[in-house]
């Protein structure tokens, strides 16, 4: 009675957890009795219902594409909606490059310098973006990124140098860290089990912001230029305008409309005891101390880092080798990223699939197999020769480097829980530091032609996928290594000293390891008796 | 579900590699290399004194304007070397000095596939007694340095023989041309007026939600 109480007058206070039903891993007994409550009826603090199905988190158990139902799926479309927006500023300028180069004068060296700049600047924003994520929130992360990168977008037409031009890509290219925001916001929003297909669609769908830039860019350019009557120098500037006025607006909805857990924003969950400020160190020093960030963040450059560099020079490469002209090269570019519409997704999907029935260890398998293959179809495409074949393997080589990207983010959940806004900065991080490493190596000089610079980067990506052999989670194993008798919980309470467990603020963290029992697979026998009884109901 | 996707996908990239296959690409076009100087090509900018020595002249986009002038080679009169001339095209052709690191003005000897001489000046019909043509430089030309190239064709477009406005090795009588900026004061305004919104309403917003709950 007195619980009952407790959450449906909102004045919820005292231990995190204690009032809300069956989500403490500490009372299985309330698990059972509570059962007969149903799902369907959790509700958030304030005691309205969820549109969605919840589990114990209340983390939504599915995904409904068609609903924009708050806070789940709203926050899903807000998020990917607002990294394709920050991906469309960030690369508006390579389809422009014909006019923009002669207006400015540019070299190739400085296009590539550009090129570098515009994925460099995110290496750091996106490590910034997980602290900033894990201390105030996805929302405000999100959006104060992109209104503060917005002025950034307007600098862009009133450039005259190259030198210019290489430091306001630079600055754009800051707000893609709003891809660690989307993924943190997902991780929060929707349940372990599917968090592989929320995380890879929002992301994979926000990647699609590259392609449809190359499109809508040389668009709105030919309307300026025909309706307006432009100088050609003059069209470009104006055209900026629409990817800065297109994130500004974005940044208002995600303020108004976004709330940054299922139940209610940081600031009034921390307000009413729900939420815990964390030490800024502590989340620091657990994401450092834990080696699977660096292996991560090392394989993720070889997939989306790879996809970013192909972003930058695939329509060059079928412009030179296979003299096509500008638009035939642009639309071949475009769907390069275009494929991002299901190919993310669809690894977020199997590493979902595969994760069912071999738990852990089949994530990190299907994650090696997927980005090797991506790593050699880049080979042959570095030695195909042929058009039609070239644009078969480049389409096949897009679905296999970006349903790595997806993979990769069916894992990074489960890395930590405390840590997790670091860990995905962090891996986001790796990505952009993967495209400037390849870019820097293969495509800057005229050391390697550009197919044997892709070539190459195929071999390379080979090699740097291997680490994920050595991931190894002690509650589910690795790629050649079974599980040891150690439990989620045991794991993921490794992060809190006794002092802070003995204060309860480990609580959230004991009802994740609950809900990730999932990834043990659907063979492996319980370990405790406590478990017989309905964890599988999830 | 992931199965019939893949079917779509795999059938979908069979149809684009068939589709894409019969794209055509460039054909191969004319040499340069087979090509006979036989055209004389001067350039003036109107109004201003011709410079010799290693100074570039200057001429500025907008304001100025090149007079080019050509005939046919005198020692070549009446020889019957341009019964196939059909009409002149005079093209701005880009220096060496601005292709440097610039593979998109790359000199290719395929004319298909050339892109030295890019920006058209004029379309003429061949005379015997030569022609000149007054071309006010327009804005979209960009800001690098110039020759100026005739080439005689046939009725069907292909090239027959050149002239130029400078030497074998492109060094000597070049034009430097100065561009415009592209830039305006409206677009200047409009972006200051833009950014400080953005930054603004985030303040505001921010301001806002913070007196909200510190109300509360």
């Amino acid at each position: 009675m007195a619980a009952n109480a407790n959450w449906q007058d909102g004045n919820t206070k005292g231990e995190p957890g204690s009032s809300l039903h069956g989500v403490t891993g500490r009372e299985p007994v309330f698990q059972m009795t509570m059962e007969t409550v149903g799902e369907k009826e959790a509700t958030d603090l304030k005691g309205r219902k969820f549109a969605l199905p919840v589990d114990s988190e209340h983390k939504a158990k599915t995904v409904r594409l068609y609903s924009v139902a708050a806070p789940h799926m709203r926050t899903f479309h807000l998020s990917w909606i607002a990294f394709m927006i920050c991906f469309f500023s960030t690369f508006a300028a390579p389809p422009l490059m014909p006019v923009i180069r002669d207006n400015l004068g540019l070299t190739k060296v400085d296009i590539g310098n550009a090129g570098i700049a515009s994925v460099a600047g995110a290496v750091v924003s996106r490590l910034l973006m997980g602290t900033i994520c894990d201390l105030v929130g996805p929302r405000y992360g999100c959006a104060i990124l992109m209104m503060i990168t917005a002025p950034a977008i307007f600098c862009m037409p009133l450039v005259s140098t190259p030198v210019g031009f290489i430091l306001v890509r630079f600055f754009i290219g800051f707000c893609l860290a709003t891809f660690v925001s989307c993924q943190f916001w997902m991780s929060s929003m929707f349940n372990s089990k599917i968090v592989g297909i929320a995380n890879g669609t929002a992301a994979g769908w926000g990647n699609m912001g590259g392609g449809i830039v190359q499109l809508v860019m040389p668009l709105v350019f030919d309307i300026i230029r025909r309706d307006i009557g432009s100088e050609k120098f003059t069209a470009w500037r104006i055209a900026f305008f629409v990817p800065g006025v297109l994130q500004v607006m974005m940044g208002l909805l995600v303020l108004t409309l976004g709330q940054d857990l299922p139940d209610g924003n940081y600031a009034e969950l921390k307000r009413e005891g729900e939420k815990v400020n964390d030490s800024f160190q502590k989340v620091f020093l657990y994401a450092v101390t834990n080696y699977r960030t660096y292996i991560f963040a090392l394989t993720y450059g070889y997939c989306f880092g790879v996809e970013l560099t192909v972003d930058n020079i695939i329509a060059e490469y079928f412009y030179d080798r296979f003299d096509l002209n500008l638009q035939t090269a642009g639309i071949i570019a475009s769907t390069f990223g275009l494929m991002n519409l299901f190919s993310r997704p669809l690894g977020g999907v199997l590493s979902d699939v595969v994760a069912a029935r071999w738990g852990m260890r089949g994530r990190l398998w299907n994650l090696w197999i997927i980005q090797t293959v991506g790593g050699v179809l880049c080979i042959v495409l570095g030695l195909t020769g042929q058009l039609g074949p070239a644009i078969a393997v480049m389409l096949i080589f897009s679905f296999f480097v970006q349903a790595a990207c997806g993979a990769t983010f069916g894992v990074i959940p489960f890395i930590s829980r405390r840590s997790l806004g670091i860990i995905s900065g962090a891996t986001g991080a790796g990505g952009n530091i993967g495209a400037v490493t390849t870019q820097g190596i293969f495509f800057m000089s005229s050391k390697y032609t550009t197919e044997d610079g892709i070539m190459l980067m195929g071999i390379m990506i080979v090699a740097c996928t291997l680490p994920v052999i050595f991931v190894h989670f002690p509650q589910w194993g690795s790629m050649f290594c079974p599980p040891s008798k150690a439990t989620e919980e045991d794991y993921y309470i490794s992060e809190w000293s006794k002092e802070e467990q003995s204060n309860g603020l480990h609580h959230a963290s004991m009802k994740f390891a609950e809900n990730s029992k999932s990834e043990r697979g659907r063979q492996s026998p319980p370990r405790s008796k406590e478990e017989t009884v309905g964890v599988d109901r999830l | 579900m992931a199965c019939g996707v893949l079917q779509c996908v795999v059938r979908s990239l069979a149809v684009a590699a068939l589709v894409l296959a019969s794209t055509s690409f460039a054909e191969a076009g004319v040499l340069f290399s087979t090509l006979d100087e036989s055209i004389n090509v001067a350039v003036e900018i109107q109004g201003q004194n011709v410079t010799e020595g290693p100074v570039n002249r200057v001429a500025k986009v907008g304001d100025d304007r090149l007079v080019v002038s050509w005939n046919l080679n005198s020692s070549l009169m009446g020889l019957g070397v341009d019964k196939n001339y059909v009409s002149l095209k005079l093209r701005l052709c880009f220096a060496p000095i601005s292709q440097l690191e610039r593979g998109w003005r790359k000199t290719n000897d395929d004319l298909h596939r050339d892109k030295t001489c890019t920006i058209v000046i004029a379309n003429q019909k061949y005379t015997t007694d030569g022609n000149s043509t007054v071309w006010r430089i327009p804005k979209n030309v960009p800001g690098a340095t110039y020759f100026v190239r005739a080439y005689a064709t046939d009725e069907r477009g292909q090239q027959l023989a050149y002239g130029q406005s400078t030497d074998q090795l492109k060094t000597s009588n070049l034009i430097t041309i100065i561009p415009i900026s592209g830039r305006h004061v409206t677009i200047d305004i409009a972006s200051g007026v833009f950014s400080v919104f953005s930054i603004a309403s985030l303040i505001a917003f921010l301001a806002s939600e913070f007196a909200q709950t510190s109300n509360r």
